[in-house]
């Protein structure tokens, strides 16, 4: 049994609901144990790194110092993508002695370190492995082709997410197929999803969505696959802000990654929250 | 004609902790960058204006509003300035300085964004949708329908969950201190 603490964030207690049932039942199946942190505070988002740089690190940091001073646990599970990446901002910042001194005695407390930060895609590539999740797979997907989209936040900086290849990363592409899927090469994987622009700037986001769909659609996809919640919702939700503007859009599903694991290792459907989506998912998780 | 503030550069540098006069224009940012094409600036020559100085013209343009924070611009850029921390900068500038463009809806979002945070140690994301309808009018009647479509399916929760409100109002005041020592 692997030991994660669980770090929600605001958005899976608030728009994505099915990426908490469906990360917690498939965690739970592959035997990850994932304990909450207590009275876990927001991570800050793109609000306090606008408004505050101390703010945007100290708020990051008091959760990693709790992790590791009052659970005890050496890692843990971000699954919203930007809550990973202001976890990894925190902790990058903790290099600087000036910044670093000036966030613990914000924190209060001093900063142990040595606390692994997992996005949605690595608990299960890192944490499970892919040899261990091909074992447990009794319903694949067959055939099904899937784009694999990462957006901004996992990957970019990569001096601050650690990632491997921030321009063309591959390990959900590796996922997907551990579970029978075929995931198409795309050009659009980890272009900008427009993000809380969502919230103001509507054209923007439909325009940003517009692309990265036709794109997906273009190489043979049949489904997008997310691991970000504001991915998921502005890919979902904003395919109908298209289709006011061509009425001969195709529609596409967009799933959490977190939602096909599910569905392939037999977590029961009523976790997976299939029918909170606005495009119609039941055709490609049938 | 704006007027040129000669240490804005050295203040990006400090506070941002990046060095805007590496830049030498190539605009791979630009090239790369999703908001280019929809506002009236693009980032090569926000880093082009601090140079110069020019903060007017910056605070002025929609650019920094519209900037989504995707770090495509710090990501390529072959001198390493980390551009997007520029971006951070200078929306942190406007606020300070109280001249946060009037139509920049994003503004407000990130205030709400903050007050919530503040008030429920976690930001309840109905609350800022609420709120920011409120505060600003011409927002009222976007996305209703998709709203309550959303609403309808289960995809929002109502309600909002609460943090360590304690500890969040201690690291505020704590920063409000050291910021205080230091002005």
């Amino acid at each position: 049994m692997k030991q994660l603490a669980y770090y929600p964030g605001c958005s899976l207690h608030g728009t994505a609901p099915e990426l908490d049932s469906s990360f917690r039942a498939s965690a739970a199946a592959l035997d990850v144990e994932l304990t909450e942190i207590p009275g876990w505070e927001c991570c800050g988002n793109t609000a306090a790194h606008s408004a505050d740089r101390l703010l945007a690190a100290a708020l990051p940091v008091n959760e990693l110092t709790k992790v590791k001073t009052d659970m005890r646990l050496d890692a843990v599970a971000v699954p919203c993508a930007a809550c990973f990446s202001r976890f990894m901002a925190g902790a990058h910042e903790m290099q600087d002695e000036g910044m670093r001194a000036d966030v613990e005695r914000v924190v209060g407390r001093a900063y142990p370190g040595g606390v692994t930060v997992r996005n949605l895609i690595d608990v299960y590539y890192d944490e499970v492995g892919l040899d261990e999740l091909t074992t447990r797979v009794t319903r694949p997907f067959v055939g099904l082709k899937v784009a694999a989209y990462y957006g901004c936040l996992l990957t970019r900086p990569p001096e601050v997410t650690l990632a491997d290849d921030p321009e063309y990363p591959t390990h959900m592409e590796a996922l997907v197929k551990a579970l029978g899927a075929v995931p198409v090469e795309w050009s659009y994987k980890t272009d900008c999803c427009g993000a809380s622009l969502a919230l103001c700037e509507q054209d923007v986001v439909i325009e940003l969505v517009r692309k990265i769909l036709t794109n997906a659609k273009a190489c043979g996809a049949e489904a997008v696959v997310c691991a970000c919640p504001l991915c998921q919702v502005n890919l979902d939700t904003r395919q109908a802000g298209i289709k006011t503007k061509d009425a001969a859009w195709q529609e596409i599903p967009i799933l959490y990654l977190s939602q096909i694991v599910g569905r392939a290792i037999g977590v029961p459907e009523s976790k997976l929250g299939l029918k909170k989506h606005m495009v119609d998912v039941a055709g490609v998780m049938a | 004609m704006a007027a040129i503030d000669t240490a804005l550069a050295a203040r990006v540098s400090a506070e941002a902790g990046t060095n805007a006069y590496k830049c030498y224009q190539c605009k791979k940012c630009t090239t790369g960058c999703p908001v280019a094409g929809f506002a009236e600036q693009h980032p090569a020559q926000i880093i082009r204006l601090v140079q110069l100085g020019d903060l007017d013209t910056v605070l002025d343009g929609d650019f920094i509003w519209l900037c989504t924070g995707c770090e495509t611009c710090t990501t390529r850029c072959p001198q390493g300035i980390d551009i997007a921390a520029v971006m951070d900068e200078m929306r942190i500038i406007a606020r300070q300085t109280k001249r946060v463009r009037k139509d920049a809806p994003f503004a407000n979002i990130l205030d709400l964004n903050l007050k919530s945070m503040k008030r429920w140690g976690r930001l309840y994301e109905v609350e800022l949708l609420m709120l920011d309808k409120l505060t600003r009018p011409s927002s009222l009647m976007d996305d209703v329908g998709m709203g309550i479509k959303m609403f309808a399916k289960g995809k929002i929760n109502p309600l909002p969950t609460v943090g360590d409100r304690t500890q969040m109002k201690r690291m505020l005041a704590e920063i409000e201190k050291i910021k205080g020592e230091r002005s």
